[in-house]
């Protein structure tokens, strides 16, 4: 099992919970597991451009991306990248 | 039994609630914060509010509330086929389907795609016969991408529709969605080498007027124009008493279909209401000639509204409404004779609809 924290807006989609445990191998596999999956991935189930993962601080995206083993991780952050208005 | 207008805003829903005589006025919100609610409308088939909310990091969902915004429910599984090659970006606009099919909803969103529902919006099936339509190369994305921001069902046939994309311009299917013919004869493109093109107008709204469905109105790019055959012909109306021809929001009476209302701005280069003061249009015959009305609205204002921010209601007097990217909401009891404020200091406003509520 691994915990993934979400951004306070995603917890509002996701009946107000903002902290999960899930079943997963992967980075990809454990955004899958969430309510808000569609708000992370889009119609191809890519990573969307401008929300961050950090598997134990570590960006996924400088790693393996979606398919960076999270087997061993303590924590999945999501993060929204700083942009808009 | 009162109004209740729908305000989306760049930050959110909210909502005004009005008595029945539309003179007093109360604000609920923001609803869905740290949303875009680029259009939000109450369906009178059940009741439900919709909205298109879009979000810069988690992208275009529609919304869904059985209960006048206490909760929410989200689509999942919005987007285009892998074989489109295309990918959906921003939800636009939320339309009921028909009288005749109480479950069916469709969805404009970019790039120049339609959506439609047939259990109340839970699951959007792309509309293949448009998004892949054979003159999509000829597409352009305006300044707000290439949105579906227009479509109307004609009341007593629900296989006669109309869409609109800017710049795409004008399509209608006799079908239910199947196939989409172009409908954009003598609608300038000033934009483009051939100023009449057949495809890549960009209209900035079209609206179908339900006492009298062959006809349509659209505020253009380049213009405001009527057709009184469902589109087959095109004629420019704005020469008699409008400022300019150049606008985004359209308006038409609930009963009368030679009345209609714009809010012009000086022109694509400069988007502002023109001569530095805020006014609505209006016109009784058909836009044969407009007249200005003023009486309450700012006589120093350099404003805006956008393409979804005017709407009207059913009663009689007709009820004119709209929103300005100021933040301010006008209302009219009296088909725009009188106008009062009756919301200021919102976020930048991006649609406005009448539902009710009792």
């Amino acid at each position: 099992m691994v915990v993934v924290r979400i951004p306070s807006l995603l917890a509002d989609q996701a009946g107000g919970q903002g902290t999960f445990e899930v079943e997963a191998a992967t980075v990809g596999e454990a955004l899958q597991g969430l309510p808000v999956r569609d708000l992370l991935l889009d119609e191809r189930g890519e990573l969307r451009r401008l929300v961050n993962v950090y598997v134990d601080g570590e960006d996924a995206r400088r790693a393996e991306g979606l398919e960076t083993p999270v087997d061993a991780a303590g924590e999945i952050r999501v993060i929204a990248a700083v942009a808009g208005g | 039994m009162g109004v209740l207008l729908l305000v989306g805003t760049r930050k959110g829903l909210f909502l005004i609630r009005g008595d029945a005589n539309r003179g007093s006025w109360g604000l609920e919100g923001p609803l869905l914060t740290g949303w875009s609610v680029f259009h939000a409308m109450q369906d009178s088939r059940d009741g439900s509010l919709y909205v298109a909310g879009n979000n810069f990091v988690y992208g275009g969902t529609v919304q869904r509330s059985s209960d006048l915004g206490r909760s929410w429910t989200r689509t999942e599984g919005l987007g285009l086929p892998e074989e489109t090659g295309l990918k959906l970006e921003e939800v636009w606009h939320v339309e009921p389907g028909h009288e005749s099919e109480p479950d069916t909803l469709w969805l404009g969103a970019t790039p120049g795609a339609l959506f439609r529902s047939d259990d109340k919006g839970e699951s959007w099936e792309p509309v293949m016969g448009l998004v892949q339509h054979e003159t999509r190369e000829s597409w352009q994305p305006g300044a707000g991408g290439m949105c579906c921001h227009s479509i109307q069902v004609h009341p007593d046939d629900p296989k006669q529709m109309y869409a609109a994309i800017s710049a795409a311009g004008a399509f209608r299917t006799d079908d239910g969605g199947e196939t989409w013919v172009a409908r954009n004869k003598d609608v300038a493109a000033d934009f483009m080498p051939d100023p009449f093109p057949d495809v890549g107008q960009c209209v900035h709204k079209l609206l179908l007027h339900r006492e009298r469905p062959d006809r349509l109105w659209q505020q253009n790019h380049c213009g405001v124009y009527r057709s009184d055959n469902r589109g087959d012909d095109w004629q420019r109306l704005e020469r008699n008493g409008l400022p300019a021809g150049f606008g985004f929001p359209l308006a038409l009476h609930p009963r009368d279909p030679d009345v209609a209302y714009v809010i012009p701005e000086e022109g694509a280069e400069n988007r502002v209401t023109p001569n530095g003061r805020l006014g609505v249009y209006r016109t009784t015959d058909g836009g044969g000639s407009w007249e200005l009305l003023q009486n309450g609205l700012p006589q120093q204002a350099w404003a805006a509204v956008m393409r979804e921010g005017f709407a009207s209601d059913e009663s009689d007097p007709a009820g004119i409404f709209f929103g300005t990217q100021s933040g301010s909401v006008f209302a009219s009891a009296s088909e725009g004779d009188e106008w009062t404020e009756v919301a200021q200091q919102l976020p930048p406003i991006l649609s406005v609809e009448v539902g009710e509520w009792s």
